[in-house]
């Protein structure tokens, strides 16, 4: 009990220091925003032709969902690291509050602003046509696994920020779902790909939650892709809520 | 019962014995100073008996539980300022203060009470709903002192909760904590770099020094142990003063002779009459005297005694100050 209680009240505190820092939020939003638009702009009327995807946009929606995920798990690190270093993280660990529901706070609040930022990207696409072919109950599905996925790369920049208390790693560890976005079927559907990144595609978790979430959006109600998509990013909290209790020891041993 | 017991205390980082096995016993409700310069293991001490550190060995009760085994239990019992006035500068102080409440299961209404109350005990009733980066460095100070106090703790520790602030900011932090102690009889650990604090403040008082404990006693105890008067005599010339030790050290009822800062250090009973021996007999030694000056023994002359240096106080770059 006193661990929900612990995770409510400092999730609450995350949510008024983003909403008070607005130009950091703007740029979680703006900056996928920007790379959602270059990318349908630049091959958006070839797609259909060239790989098959009539509706490119929405095709596109799920990654700038997630790069925002990688932005907002990247200032939360951030955040972290300005308490370890203000001395304020070490006044939360002298409550007899449990220790992991003080990080927990923290991650969840960005699995919060996860959401708000998938609902106004979701918008954006449709005001440009995307659609959202489950309609509203598809959209809440989203909004849950967004919260999900939020909350689960935010694990990794939190280990990061525990472990090495480094602004510049926190930075850093927010751009390592590039790599990963790149390596999906982010851009093009898999069988387009050539021979070597379809096998590292398919084995990407990033392709699964990718894919549950078109389904989603511009595919309609597929069951396997949801499961498959969910799986993905149970095993992303997993292994990032594994690193992040393993950090929080070490920096409090 | 003890307060706060510790025997065999130790933390080593590495190859570095930053506590290297103290021992303590602090009555309840008194004043405990803890007085040493920057590394001399004071913070490492205070993060162990707060549970922020795990002792490398040795063992330690807080209010009778087991630093390690009942930490969280510690944790409900203690209230903890840290050097650096750990806050969040986005929050208010009335945020802050409410968070601190609710994390310790002070909720609701007498959460709200307590923080009101507590806002009006350190003066800041007026900038409670302003962000808290918006302080001074005093206000960060006082606001940090209400923060540990919010759960009524029977137990406060206070790492330096004075350096880097002004006078006025210094005095502020100085009545509250004797408020604390005679109003509200809490057990006080205070480390501090600050002779001035630890001679007002503490009861009972213990000098450390490379990671050990030096000296211990109430600050008169201390300066009764020296016993005599003491005498310095600056030398001006550097090469001169092992000599300058030497001659002031033969001198009738000299009882014995430091060098520390380019001064003779004497020791000496009645030392205003001694004083006119000791110079002549430099003179004659024709060791060039500068200032000379006679005192009762003070926590200084008790530090140099016990380490044979004096204490280096190390502000912070950018000292903080502002009592509004």
């Amino acid at each position: 009990m006193q661990s929900i209680a612990t995770v409510y009240f400092l999730t609450l505190r995350s949510l008024r220091e983003a909403v008070r820092n607005p130009a950091q939020e703007a740029g979680n939003v703006l900056i996928p925003l920007f790379f959602f638009a270059v990318t349908v702009g630049s091959i958006g009327s070839i797609a259909a032709d060239a790989f098959g995807v009539d509706n490119f946009t929405g095709f596109q929606v799920p990654v700038a969902i997630l790069a925002a995920a990688s932005s907002i798990s990247a200032s939360a690190g951030l955040g972290t690291i300005t308490d370890i270093q203000r001395g304020y993280f070490d006044k939360l660990l002298l409550t007899p509050a449990p220790r992991s529901a003080i990080v927990f706070g923290r991650i969840a609040a960005d699995g919060v602003r996860t959401v708000a930022i998938t609902a106004f990207i979701v918008a954006v696409g449709l005001i440009f046509g995307t659609g959202f072919d489950t309609g509203v109950p598809g959209l809440l599905v989203l909004l849950v696994g967004s919260f999900g996925f939020g909350m689960a790369y935010s694990g990794f920049n939190a280990a990061i920020a525990l472990r090495t208390g480094s602004p510049q790693a926190a930075a850093a560890g927010g751009l390592l779902l590039f790599p990963l976005i790149f390596l999906s079927t982010a851009f093009a559907p898999k069988d387009v790909f050539a021979d070597w990144l379809q096998v590292l595609a398919t084995i990407n978790p990033i392709t699964y939650v990718l894919e549950a979430q078109r389904s989603l959006i511009i595919e309609g109600w597929n069951g396997l892709d949801i499961l498959w998509g969910a799986t993905a990013t149970l095993g992303f909290g997993v292994a990032s809520f594994t690193l992040t209790f393993l950090a929080l020891r070490w920096r409090t041993s | 019962m003890s307060a706060i017991w510790a025997q065999g205390l130790t933390k080593h980082f590495d190859e570095v014995r930053a506590v290297d096995g103290i021992d303590l016993d602090i009555a309840p409700g008194t004043i405990f100073g803890f007085l040493g310069q920057n590394g001399s293991g004071k913070t490492t001490t205070i993060r162990m008996l707060t549970t922020l550190l795990r002792p490398t060995a040795g063992s330690a009760r807080v209010d009778g539980l087991d630093i390690r085994d009942d930490a969280r239990a510690v944790r409900r019992r203690i209230g903890v300022a840290l050097q650096e006035a750990g806050l969040d500068d986005i929050q208010t102080g009335r945020e802050l203060l409410t968070l601190q409440a609710r994390l310790f299961g002070l909720g609701g209404s007498a959460g709200r009470r307590r923080v009101q109350e507590l806002l009006a005990i350190v003066d800041l009733e007026d900038a409670a709903d302003r962000a808290i980066g918006t302080y001074s460095g005093g206000m960060k100070r006082r606001l940090d002192l209400a923060a540990g106090l919010v759960h009524r703790p029977g137990i406060l520790f206070l790492d330096e909760p004075t350096t880097g602030l002004d006078p006025i900011s210094r005095e502020a932090i100085w009545r509250y904590v004797t408020q604390l102690s005679t109003n509200d009889g809490i057990t006080i650990f205070l480390t501090t770099q600050y002779l001035e604090e630890a001679d007002r403040l503490a009861h009972d008082l213990a000098i450390i020094d490379e990671g050990r404990i030096i000296a211990r006693g109430s600050p008169a105890e201390m300066k009764a142990r020296i016993g005599t008067d003491v005498v310095t005599v600056q030398v001006p010339a550097a090469d001169h003063l092992d000599r300058a030790a030497e001659v002031a050290g033969a001198v009738a009822g000299v009882e014995r002779v430091q060098v520390a800062a380019g001064a003779a250090v004497v020791y000496v009973p009645d030392g205003a009459r001694a004083v006119a021996r000791i110079v002549l007999a430099l003179d004659d030694a024709g060791i060039e005297v500068g200032d000379v000056a006679i005192s009762r023994p003070s926590l200084d002359d008790v530090f140099l005694e016990a380490t044979g240096h004096h204490l280096q106080v190390e502000e912070p770059q950018a000292a903080e100050g502002g009592a509004a």
